[in-house]
């Protein structure tokens, strides 16, 4: 069988290609999928205290991950990290179990983590954060391994950081950095991420590859929308526009992101009213808002929702599998939301606001 | 001349033979592609929720009532 395996891959031209297990794959991911805690255990959680909602989640999928972080921390830092490692190991899982072409995807978009674990690094070293709040926020989901991200941390300087990463492809962008230019670097991280996604796409031909692009498209567009309202209530100058906004939206190209980010606040939403996110706004957009939290909410919901009903349409494609690493990271973010409300006494509404369910 | 005309003359049984083993086979061959995927996606659901030992086993072996109609082609034929 090996050597059969061999002669095969022998046989394919590059790495990319090869016959893809989408069955196997995307079966497993939708028994997966069912798995995640449904929606009405959340308002359960709020209720609980820590230690409740420790042990509630000690029953769950995270025990593994819980038993066997229990020996190093405890309290709120069991939690994430358990939460983290259990998130690190499901996707993971995801590019272990998958094959050819389905692989290639998967690895791609997964290096989202790698460029989320150098910011977090980057940004830690400049605001001299301690090595247990940086390790708190490592997930080891993509090429990195969690020991290596460890030793990266523990490195005394963001000079040291970078040279250990002289052998990976962020190197270029990074060796720019000068300890002052991290909004910029970190955003022309994101930019090499979307582009190696765009290039593993290439052109897409088939049904479910243009559903693919589209989703990321999405994505990329609800990105958009939050930096602009961001940008918006912070008063940032337009100046600084090109670095912070993504490229390769669905809807909004930069040439409509130049023309909208000048409008004043009211006119600024009014022309936002003619693309699709509007449903996901309508009620929440007004002249006079105070606080983002609600509109990014209804936004990731946003985001959740299509990529939700994008994976009914080609059942054996990657994007059922992007369906559930989406739903993941959402409870996970939720968990983490509640367990660090709870630990900061925050109110229950407070709390529930901050949910996306 | 009668020899070689025996000799070219095919047996109408022997062609029977042929064909009742070409509607088993290609039938085989044809339910073994289906279930492949199916095989696939029911042992993947499977690792991840052993309860769906029953309903996988059933989704796979579905694709078999092919070959059970190719059988029967080849029990008419022959």
């Amino acid at each position: 069988m090996r050597l059969f395996q061999k002669l095969r891959r022998r046989g394919s031209p590059a790495a990319s290609s090869g016959s893809s297990n989408y069955a196997y794959v995307t079966a497993r991911v939708r028994a997966m999928k069912s798995n995640l805690l449904p929606n009405e255990t959340y308002p359960r959680l709020i209720n609980m205290d820590l230690d409740e909602i420790t042990r509630f989640i000690e029953e769950t999928q995270y025990k593994q991950d819980v038993d066997e972080l229990a020996r190093k921390f405890k309290g709120v830092d069991l939690i994430e990290h358990a939460l983290n490692r259990n998130l690190a190991v499901t996707f993971s899982k995801m590019i272990d179990i998958s094959e050819g072409e389905l692989n290639y995807l998967i690895t791609e978009y997964l290096k989202n983590y790698d460029i989320w674990d150098i910011k977090t690094i980057l940004r830690g070293k400049y605001y001299n954060a301690t090595l247990e709040e940086i390790k708190d926020n490592l997930v080891s989901a993509g090429q990195f391994k969690y020991n290596f991200l460890s030793e990266l941390a523990e490195k005394e300087s963001y000079e040291n950081v970078i040279d250990a990463l002289s052998n990976t492809d962020y190197y270029p962008i990074l060796k720019n950095y000068d300890g002052t230019n991290l909004p910029e670097i970190e955003n022309q991280l994101d930019t090499l991420y979307y582009q190696r996604l765009f290039n593993a796409i290439g052109t897409p031909k088939s049904s479910d590859r243009k559903l693919f692009s589209k989703l990321i498209r999405t994505e990329i567009d609800i990105k958009n929308i939050k930096t602009m309202f961001r940008m918006k209530k912070e008063g940032v100058e337009d100046g600084e526009l090109e670095d912070l906004v993504l490229d390769g939206g669905l809807r909004f190209s930069l040439k409509e992101i130049n023309k909208m980010i000048p409008l004043p606040f009211a006119d600024f939403i009014n022309s936002l009213e003619k693309y699709p996110y509007w449903e996901a706004m309508s009620d929440l957009v007004t002249p006079d808002m105070e606080s983002l939290v609600d509109l990014e909410t209804s936004l990731t919901k946003y985001t959740i929702k299509s990529a939700a009903s994008f994976s009914h349409a080609y059942p054996l494609s990657i994007v059922p599998i992007m369906d559930y690493m989406i739903s993941k990271k959402n409870e996970v973010n939720n968990l983490r939301i509640i367990t660090r409300g709870k630990a900061a006494n925050l109110d229950e509404d407070i709390i529930k606001n901050q949910l996306v369910i | 001349m009668v020899g070689e005309e025996a000799i070219t003359m095919i047996d109408p049984a022997g062609l029977k033979a042929i064909g009742a083993g070409l509607a088993v086979g290609l039938a085989g061959v044809g339910s073994g592609i289906a279930e492949k995927d199916i095989g696939a996606a029911a042992v993947g659901a499977m690792t991840e929720r052993e309860e769906m030992f029953g309903k996988g086993l059933i989704m796979t072996v579905i694709p078999e009532t092919i070959v059970i109609f190719g059988l029967v082609v080849a029990l008419l034929i022959s």
